[in-house]
């Protein structure tokens, strides 16, 4: 019988300091050329126990390790890791801080002179691996200045170069645009027909995942369910109890009442619902489009308006080539494109971070060059993406504060305004937590709320649900929903489609530092293809909707308009 | 941003093998330092400019260009402090103190340009190696290739908190010199906190990619001495030597120069 190449036998570990398990009697067996994918919600444990995989853990990180784990018959415990990288290579999420040499070739060459492997086979390893991956024109090139997508694949690259027997990915495609997520998958499926490698991929999204062979679900460290993919994937109520988005189509079919079978597809799921005979309502479409239209009217005044706005950065690449747009009191935008498609340079402008080259921008009325950062401040609230680039302070409620303090607003005053911005982010009674103690998903709050506290009419937020898991996505975008309910304007910036067909009104769709597609939410996603174009991809389920005819933006949605009873 | 300081040109300094390069930049800071007299540093920071020419590297000066102006002027003003002379101008100045900080600041500018030609044409990878063939153990070769790595890094997310930061209210140009510093408190830490996470994650890559892992290691970037590489090797033990030799001999002091 085939022995498992990787064999997990009663894993337990806790980090250093933590009170509980980080993961907890994990057993586990990978066959050889399997493709598995660890599910999980944040903190369940997915990315520790892929460190366990090439002895990161227990050897780089400190904790108490339990248990056995063998890759290839080697015991991680008594491995040093540069030992494992031989049979088990590593991808990161983090796209930067994985790559360090100043150009592709050396890149990939890297791993490979640290096994004394002769110059002439790592120039054809070299050669080999960029060309599996797509990147063979560009050797001499510095990966500072490759694409996101790009940057991920060379990473896989010079992990490939190594002909390592395991590949590990830990959520390689979190960062990245839709396309480019594709891309970096589109790799991983060839791999998987390569029987001679074994793939671990760490995922929340479950449409990437279509492809694995066995999925693994974690939540808080403790195995919930190993089977076939196909399995969990159709266990659709599981898999939101414990924090993964369902598949659209898949969960569509499950709450019209589906059985065992239900599909996992867009062309299984066009076929099942010709099968059942069933209708998408014209009634009920034109209801959803009625209401779209009311919406609009309830709109105020334009608040932001740009005119051919341009942007050069000073090494004189162009970042915006002639913008024009107008966003009104009380409206909910997406900002969406490709990494690089210029979409945060565009924000940057809204609040006086950038000033245009060419062109004007107003920002309630006046250009924001006759208003400044400052003073735009007052007007306009900016949410950076990584909560860690402004967080500081010791406490939660200083942190909050910071604004308010900066300008010399009472004490008393402050004390309210606090209260109430952590309030409306679910962190009422934080307010003497250390902010670095909390979670990713508890530091965005206090982002969030560090920015409401100063109470601004436009809110801005860049990427509000990146490294977020399912639930924390949602209840992140509810916020901001409630936000937008209450009277600010809402600009968001984001790579999550869902999120886009779900929450924003309007959007912009952003290529090349121009505006390529624009409207309400419904317009732009009846575009499939101008969508693609722009290297973007609508969710699952409103291609879904599309094929049939009628572009519907959540399941519910889906599920309001379908009629059961065909009509004679 | 743009944060990288090489620039992938293909100029004669370029292909030069990069344990010449060291040593041209070594020997550049040697001679430099010979003179007082600014008359006669202004050759040797000639010469350092044609290279910056001929290497098409001078464009990165351009980013430090108020950092130098800085140091120039305040050079020119602080070096007198250190000397003295007999023709008095008025406050701490004499026409000798003033001649000595003029060649001080010469000095300061061409050091800098000379490790700004050097840094703009070789690659990282290069000077590790071409160290490492000098006789450095690997080891401390990567560890000095990474802290300049890290340099550009750090640099881009000082500017991402810095606009944070200012979105938030914090106006680091205004107030007094104390309360300046207290308001880089909001840069500094997270600032510390991506710089640890950063590092921490590159250790993982490093360890993941086999750092370390055979008493062996094969160096993939292959460098071979040139004929232009002695040829220049030639052309500055010339230097060397005759500039060696008029220090020995006296020249370049400024007559009447007290240093205190």
């Amino acid at each position: 019988m085939e022995q498992p190449i990787i064999s997990i036998k009663g894993l337990t570990y806790r980090y250093r300091g933590q009170k509980r398990n980080a993961i907890e009697h994990v057993s586990l067996d990978v066959m050889p050329g399997e493709f598995v994918a660890i599910m999980g919600a944040s903190e369940a444990g997915k990315s520790t126990l892929a460190a366990c995989i090439n002895g990161l853990v227990p050897h780089f990180f400190r904790g108490k390790f339990s248990g056995e784990v063998r890759v290839c018959g080697k015991d991680t415990r008594t491995s040093r890791v540069a030992e494992m990288a031989e049979v088990a290579g590593m991808v990161f999420q983090d796209f930067e801080a994985q790559l360090f040499s100043t150009n592709v070739e050396l890149e990939v060459a890297f791993g490979l002179e640290n096994f004394n492997v002769p110059r002439d086979e790592i120039a054809r390893r070299v050669d080999e691996a960029l060309r599996f991956v797509g990147l063979e024109n560009l050797k001499r090139r510095s990966p500072a200045t490759l694409s996101g997508g790009q940057k991920q694949k060379l990473a896989i690259a010079s992990v490939l170069a190594m002909y390592p027997k395991v590949l590990v990915m830990d959520e390689p495609t979190t960062d990245l645009d839709p396309i480019s997520k594709a891309g970096v998958f589109e790799i991983a499926n060839h791999l998987r027909q390569r029987d001679d490698l074994t793939l671990l991929v760490v995922e929340h999204e479950t449409e990437e995942v279509l492809e694995a062979q066995k999925i693994l679900l974690l939540d808080e460290g403790k195995p919930i369910r190993y089977a076939p993919a196909h399995e969990v994937l159709r266990d659709v109520d599981l898999l939101e109890q414990h924090g993964v988005m369902p598949l659209g189509v898949t969960k569509y079919f499950h709450r019209m009442g589906g059985n065992s079978d239900t599909p996992l597809t867009i062309n299984d799921g066009i076929q099942r619902f010709r099968e059942e005979q069933w209708q998408l309502s014209d009634s009920v479409y034109q209801s959803l489009q009625q209401q779209d239209r009311t919406r609009e009217l309830r709109y105020g005044a334009p608040l932001i308006r740009c005119e051919n706005l341009q942007f050069a950065y000073p090494n004189g690449t162009q970042a915006l080539k002639g913008i024009d747009l107008e966003i009104r009191r009380g409206e909910m935008v997406a900002i969406v494109g490709q990494n690089g498609s210029g979409k945060t340079t565009l924000v940057k402008h809204f609040n006086g971070l950038l000033m245009p080259t060419g062109g004007q921008i107003w920002v309630d009325g006046r250009t924001t060059r006759e208003q400044g950062v400052f003073e735009l401040g007052h007007k306009v609230g900016y949410v950076f993406q990584n909560p860690d680039h402004q967080i500081f302070s010791n406490t939660v409620y200083d942190e909050v504060a910071f604004t308010l303090r900066l300008r010399k607003v009472d004490e008393k005053t402050i004390r309210q305004a606090v209260t109430e911005a952590l309030e409306a982010v679910g962190l009422a009674g934080y307010e003497n937590a250390d902010p670095f103690s909390l979670t990713k998903s508890g530091r965005q709050r206090v982002a969030v709320a560090s920015v409401l506290a100063a109470k601004p009419e436009i809110l801005i937020l860049d990427e509000p649900t990146t490294g977020l898991d399912y639930n924390e996505q949602r209840s992140m975008m509810n916020l901001v929903r409630r936000l937008n309910e209450n009277g600010s304007t809402i600009i968001f910036v984001t790579h999550h489609m869902w999120v886009v067909a779900e929450y924003a009104h309007r959007v912009y769709v952003m290529k090349d530092g121009q505006i390529y597609l624009q409207g309400t939410a419904r317009e732009v996603f009846s575009h499939d293809q101008e969508l693609v174009d722009a290297y973007l991809r609508p969710p699952m389920h409103v291609t879904f909707a599309n094929r049939l005819g009628k572009t519907l933006l959540t399941v519910d949605e889906l599920i309001a308009c379908t009629e059961t009873t065909s009509r004679e | 941003m743009d944060s990288e300081i090489y620039l992938d040109r293909d100029t004669f300094f370029h292909r030069l093998d990069p344990r010449t390069k060291i040593i041209i930049l070594l020997v550049t800071f040697v001679i430099v330092l010979y003179y007082q007299n600014p008359l006669w540093i202004l050759p040797i920071s000639a010469l350092v400019v044609v290279q910056g020419i001929l290497a098409d590297s001078l464009i990165n000066l351009r980013r430090i260009r108020y950092i130098m102006l800085v140091l120039a002027v305040s050079g020119l003003i602080i070096w007198n402090l250190f000397a003295g002379g007999q023709t008095r101008l008025f406050w701490i100045f004499t026409v000798e103190s003033l001649a000595y900080s003029l060649g001080r600041v010469l000095i300061m500018l061409t050091l800098i340009t000379a490790g700004m030609i050097f840094m703009s044409t070789t690659r990282n990878e290069e000077f590790v190696i071409g160290m490492i063939r000098l006789g450095l153990p690997y080891r401390v070769g990567f560890a000095i290739s990474t802290a300049l790595r890290l340099v550009p890094t750090i640099v881009g997310s000082v500017f991402i908190i810095a606009q944070a930061q200012r979105s938030r209210g914090l106006d680091l140009d205004s107030g007094n010199l104390l309360e300046r510093i207290r308001k880089y408190l909001p840069l500094l830490v997270p600032v510390f906190v991506s710089t640890i996470r950063n590092t921490n994650i590159f250790g993982m890559a490093l360890e993941a990619k086999g750092f370390g892992a055979r008493e062996q290691r094969t160096f993939y970037l292959d460098i071979k001495m040139q004929r232009a590489d002695y040829w220049m090797l030639g052309l500055m033990l010339v230097m060397f030597v005759i500039t060696t030799y008029l220090k020995i001999r006296g020249f370049g002091d400024i007559p009447g120069l007290i240093r205190f």
